[in-house]
């Protein structure tokens, strides 16, 4: 009876208003007296604020973030039980049965038509792990030529289960850091940036696509994000490594090539010219290339030494191409065959300018001027003028002034040009440009209604531009609530106008709050539209196509703003008013 | 101190939108249950809704609840008119689910009010708020209505906006005929009624009085608490009597065939006992005890089936309720010595303790009886909040059982686990120290057993299948109801002492 009472513990002193601040957009100032957060999310961490321990906060978030992929996994994927070529999930699917079962020097010539391989080697390995370890749990799922279209639950169990723990071992540590960095380098505190966080990985695109779509995105995004971090960190020859591994990985990464590249040369010859880092650079580059190949060549060894033939396999196109003719006998003809091979595959030129309908400018002007009449070498041309016109500002600021705080927005400028106008485009690319846009939420100012509307306006565009995508693989319930959910917690249009109120500090101007509600209003209309009212006779795409125009001219306003970002906070015509305002005050 | 933040409303809005997402999961026999009722009350005249037998669901919810399976059914009329056959055993359309998901999620909305109104009417508004948050957000809301389905939401909506009631003199009449209401909707919730009748006796029939016997009869308000009690069971079981059926709704409403333990085990005093009679049957040969060779292989035989004892005696029916009763006296005698609302709802918890423990036939999923009052006062002070602890660990791991399918497993775990943190963390911020000293060393019990929850869990769903595949499938449900009952009974005996300690 004589212990004493409980004496609660210590806590750290902090000083409470030096986390939620009204000019870091976190509060409301509409009641001076009572400190009401900005927007939903803030409202979530507001018991994280102040002597909460990362270690708490982050295990948490990343189980709630956790169980809206998981339970968005329950529903539909592309291509269920849709005869006769199924969708991405059973390419992925047919993916790790090959590589499994067919011997390496296979893995690239083996029957395109059903969903060939056509990513880079990181990809074949990861569906090979993937497929060596579920065919111990159960060989039917991956039984070679037999296992085709399967849907077996169990199967669709293990799928989900490999994109939930492959994002969560290599986008979700490498956005956790890359994060971090990007905060500390703009003096944004540690709070702020969980915010930014939770943000980031409720973005409904990602979700939607990875874990109800069904795709490996976030892999190579996770690998783009670690190459952004180590930029951050001050560690350009990592970046080389993790940026390899992303284009590795899946070509897309190619988006984000010029403004990486950009920057790398940018910080060998500024301010002063540095031959051993660009050298180091290259070297590292090369080497990450030769050990990224390396398995696969070591593969086609031994399949040789092994004594499966090369010799019956076509040549590909890109060697008759390059005019290259190889002795079949020479010892290194098996390797050469096979590289060129997957280049050829990976990069597939024969293909149209556009797939389907993409919200980009071909589609566009092709809706008012059809582009089919012009000879396709022509379109192409017009498509890498067009690309290299657009990426050149953001990257010439970018190799000018290769300062970390503007990688991420280099990056996402660049992505859009590629999005808007280069060849070849899905409309699951937007996921490229979109990923360094949502990361400039954890810079200096992020929660502020100046950047969280235009990083809010680019996400909800680009999600509702992959609707008609998401209703064919029936997860319209999914995207519906995802989408409807992060606009909610981040005090965003249809659900909340927040951002767009009178009197909030860094407050948008008048124009752009016009624009930006007009393009959401666009955005319901055609949602009621699509629902309630039937295309008209002998246009039965009118309503996609429609949905591409507005997504497009969206999506360009992204471009232009975040290249005028860019421009304004590189300072590369000297101080912006605006900055020199704040500093004589 | 106002900076209530996330508020009730955003938590469940969040909260909906996994409710959304989960959908498409496992739903148990009971979704064809509540199908099968929306039909048969929509589809036959009310005369024949306790006599329906096509389905093996029969109705056995008082009649409250069959009129709001009515009232539900014309909505199911307009969005799929095709569930409404009495005949089309197992109907599951999309439509269906959409329409009976989604009637969950907005019945819910009444356990919100309700806790609205709880945080609004307390002083501590920053424990208030976070108890709400742990009720609304709770684990066992989410397996049992939104992935196993059932209406507990709506239900223990009832049952807290009834015990908020009781918090003021001016509303007690209400929350007495409110608590009346839920009786009618679901008859599980007469294991509180003991409370609720010393309580309103106490408080609202009897008032003070300075000498012998210390009290004098409000005779107005037994009138008018009677008039409101008995046109609450008039309204329900009254054209049943007028038919002559009460004696087919009270045999649909109290089967009592069933046997002692539930499929699975609900972790009570009963689980311990057969857990003790596995033992003692390889012990029995040391310790010279008569083994019943037929009892062996019972409860190896399946999942559903009668327990019957091979070493210790067989229990009946009316020895559990000797025990229940008897546990729930003193508690009760102590509520009619101090008639507050603390008190009052310390002896709900208790009530529903002691029907837990020792109740015939208890489902693993009335454990909520216990969870959901208790977190009302659990951050009265941090002997409260110690007592809790092992309940709220113990409580939600024995509900796994009730979902075993593997698309399921990371769901009821991981947002279990993060309910856990998250709440224990903040409770044990908020709580404050108690005005009493410690008495024992229940903080340390609370840890080790807490901590022995991961192995058990890892085994139960991993290592168990690994090892034994199909074979030994009791030995993960034996042990996490063991487990779970001494998580149980340590948090009652830990609440108990509190209590009486007041």
């Amino acid at each position: 009876m004589a212990s004493p009472a409980h004496k609660p513990r210590r806590r750290r002193k902090i000083e409470e208003g030096s986390l939620a601040h009204i000019t870091h957009g976190t509060v409301d100032i509409q009641h001076s007296d009572v400190r009401k957060p900005a927007f939903p999310l803030v409202a979530f961490l507001w018991p994280a604020k102040g002597t909460v321990s990362q270690w708490v906060t982050i295990p948490l978030v990343l189980m709630v973030v956790g169980l809206f992929r998981w339970t968005t996994g329950l529903w539909g994927y592309s291509g269920f039980q849709s005869p006769p070529m199924h969708g991405d999930f059973e390419a992925q699917r047919h993916w790790m049965e090959i590589t499994k079962h067919l011997p390496v020097s296979q893995w690239y010539f083996y029957d395109l038509d059903w969903w060939g391989l056509d990513y880079p080697p990181l990809t074949a390995y990861h569906s090979w792990l993937l497929g060596t370890i579920g065919s111990a749990i159960n060989p039917q799922w991956f039984a070679l030529y037999q296992s085709r279209a399967i849907d077996d639950p169990s199967l669709k169990i293990y799928m989900r289960a490999t994109v939930f723990f492959s994002e969560y071992l290599i986008y979700v540590p490498a956005i956790i850091v890359c994060l971090r960095r990007y905060s500390r380098a703009e003096k944004v505190n540690v709070w702020e940036a969980s915010i930014a966080l939770v943000a980031v990985l409720m973005q409904p695109a990602n979700m939607l696509i990875d874990h109800g779509h069904f795709q490996y995105n976030t892999v190579m995004l996770g690998f783009a994000v670690a190459s952004i971090s180590s930029m951050l960190a001050g560690r350009p020859l990592w970046s080389c490594v993790f940026f390899v591994g992303a284009l590795g990985f899946k070509q897309m990464a190619l988006f984000y090539a010029p403004a990486v590249f950009a920057y790398l040369l940018g910080i060998c010859i500024f301010p002063k010219i540095n031959v051993v880092r660009f050298l180091a650079i290259a070297l590292v580059t090369l080497a990450s290339f030769v050990v990224l190949y390396l398995p696969f060549i070591a593969g086609v060894v031994y399949d040789t030494y092994d004594g499966v033939s090369q010799k019956s396999f076509p040549t590909p196109p890109l060697l008759t191409y390059l005019r290259v003719s190889l002795d079949e006998n020479a010892w290194y003809y098996p390797v050469v065959l096979q590289v060129a091979q997957s280049v050829h595959r990976i990069f597939p030129f024969s293909r149209g300018l556009f797939e389907d309908k993409v919200a980009n400018i071909w589609c566009s002007i092709h809706t008012f001027h059809k582009l089919h009449q012009y000879p396709s070498t022509l379109l192409q041309r017009a498509a890498l003028g067009a690309t290299s016109l657009a990426i050149a500002p953001p990257c010439l600021i970018i190799f000018l002034k290769p300062r970390k705080e503007l990688v991420p927005l280099a990056l996402a400028t660049t992505s859009w040009a590629f999005f808007l106008c280069s060849y070849q485009v899905h409309e699951k690319n937007v996921l490229l440009p979109l990923l360094p846009m949502t990361l400039l939420l954890s810079g200096k100012g992020g929660l502020l209604p100046s950047i969280r509307a235009w990083v809010g306006l680019a996400n909800m565009i680009g999600v509702w531009t992959m609707f008609p995508l998401l209703k064919r693989d029936e997860l319209r319930v999914p995207y519906f609530t995802l989408s409807l959910l992060w606009a909610y917690l981040l005090g965003l249009p249809p659900v909340s106008f927040s951002a767009y109120q009178e009197g909030t500090s860094g407050g948008l101007n008048l124009v752009t709050k016009i624009l930006h509600l007009n393009i959401y209003l666009a955005m319901v209309g055609w949602h009621v539209v699509e629902a309630f009212i039937a295309t008209p006779e002998g246009k039965p795409d009118l309503w996609v196509v429609a949905n591409a125009v507005i997504g497009c001219g969206g999506f360009g306003l992204c471009y232009l703003w975040c290249l005028w970002t860019l421009l304004w906070k590189s300072e590369l015509f000297g101080k912006s008013p605006v900055a020199r305002k704040n500093k004589t005050q | 101190m106002t900076e209530l933040y996330p508020s009730i409303f955003q938590c469940a809005i969040v909260a909906t939108a996994l409710k959304v997402l989960l959908f498409p999961a496992y739903k148990s026999t009971d979704f064809e249950v509540h199908r099968n009722w929306l039909a048969l009350t929509h589809s036959l005249p009310v005369e024949k809704w306790y006599y329906e037998n096509t389905s093996e669901w029969t109705l056995d919810y008082p009649p409250f609840f069959a009129y709001f399976e009515w009232l539900m059914s014309q909505a199911a009329a307009f969005f799929e008119p095709a569930l409404l056959n009495v005949q089309s055993l197992g109907y599951a359309s999309w439509q269906t689910i959409y329409f009976q998901r989604t009637t969950v999620i907005i019945t819910e909305l009444v356990l919100a009010y309700a806790l609205h109104r709880y945080v609004k009417d307390s002083k501590q508004k920053a424990t208030a708020h976070a108890a709400a948050l742990s009720v609304l957000l709770s684990p066992g809301l989410l397996i049992i209505d939104h992935i196993h389905f059932q209406y507990n939401g709506f239900m223990y909506g009832i049952l807290v906006l009834s015990l908020v009631l009781a918090r003021n003199n001016s509303t007690l009449l209400l929350s007495g005929i409110l608590f009346a209401v839920l009786l009618c909707f679901k008859h599980i919730y007469l294991y509180l009624a003991p409370a609720y009748f010393v309580y309103l006796l106490r408080a609202y029939c009897l008032g003070d009085q300075r000498s012998f016997p210390y009290f004098r009869v409000r005779f107005f308000n037994c009138v008018k608490l009677g008039v409101g009690i008995v046109s609450v069971f008039a309204a329900a079981f009254g054209p049943f009597a007028l038919w002559g059926q009460l004696e087919q709704v009270f045999r649909r409403l109290f089967p009592f065939s069933r046997g002692l333990c539930h499929a699975y085990w609900a972790p009570n005093v009963w689980a311990l006992y057969s857990f003790s009679d596995r033992v003692l049957i390889y012990a029995a040969p040391y310790l010279g005890l008569k083994v019943d060779p037929e009892a062996v292989n019972s409860v190896t035989r399946g999942l559903v089936g009668d327990t019957s004892f091979a070493v210790l005696p067989e229990v009946v029916p009316l020895t559990c309720f000797l025990l229940t009763l008897g546990f729930q006296i003193p508690f009760l005698v102590r509520l009619l010595l101090n008639p507050r609302w603390e008190t009052f709802i310390g002896a709900i918890t208790l009530c529903g303790y002691a029907s837990f423990l020792f109740g015939w036939h208890v489902h693993e999923k009335a454990i909520l009886l216990v969870i959901i009052p208790f977190s009302l006062i659990a951050l009265r002070d941090r002997r409260y909040f110690s007592a809790f602890k092992p309940l709220a660990v113990s409580g939600h791991v024995s509900l796994f059982p009730l979902l075993f399918t593997a698309a399921e497993f990371p769901v009821k775990t991981v947002y279990t686990i993060l309910w856990l943190v998250a709440f224990l963390l903040a409770f044990d911020r908020l709580a404050p120290a108690s005005p009493h000293p410690r008495v024992f060393l229940f903080d340390r019990f609370s840890f080790f057993y807490i901590a022995l929850s991961i192995p058990l869990i890892a085994y139960c769903s991993l290592v168990h299948g690994i090892v034994f595949g199909d074979r030994y499938e009791f030995l993960p449900l034996m042990f996490t109801s063991s487990y779970s009952a001494v998580g149980v009974v340590g948090s009652w005996l830990g609440f108990s002492f509190v209590y009486m300690d007041l």
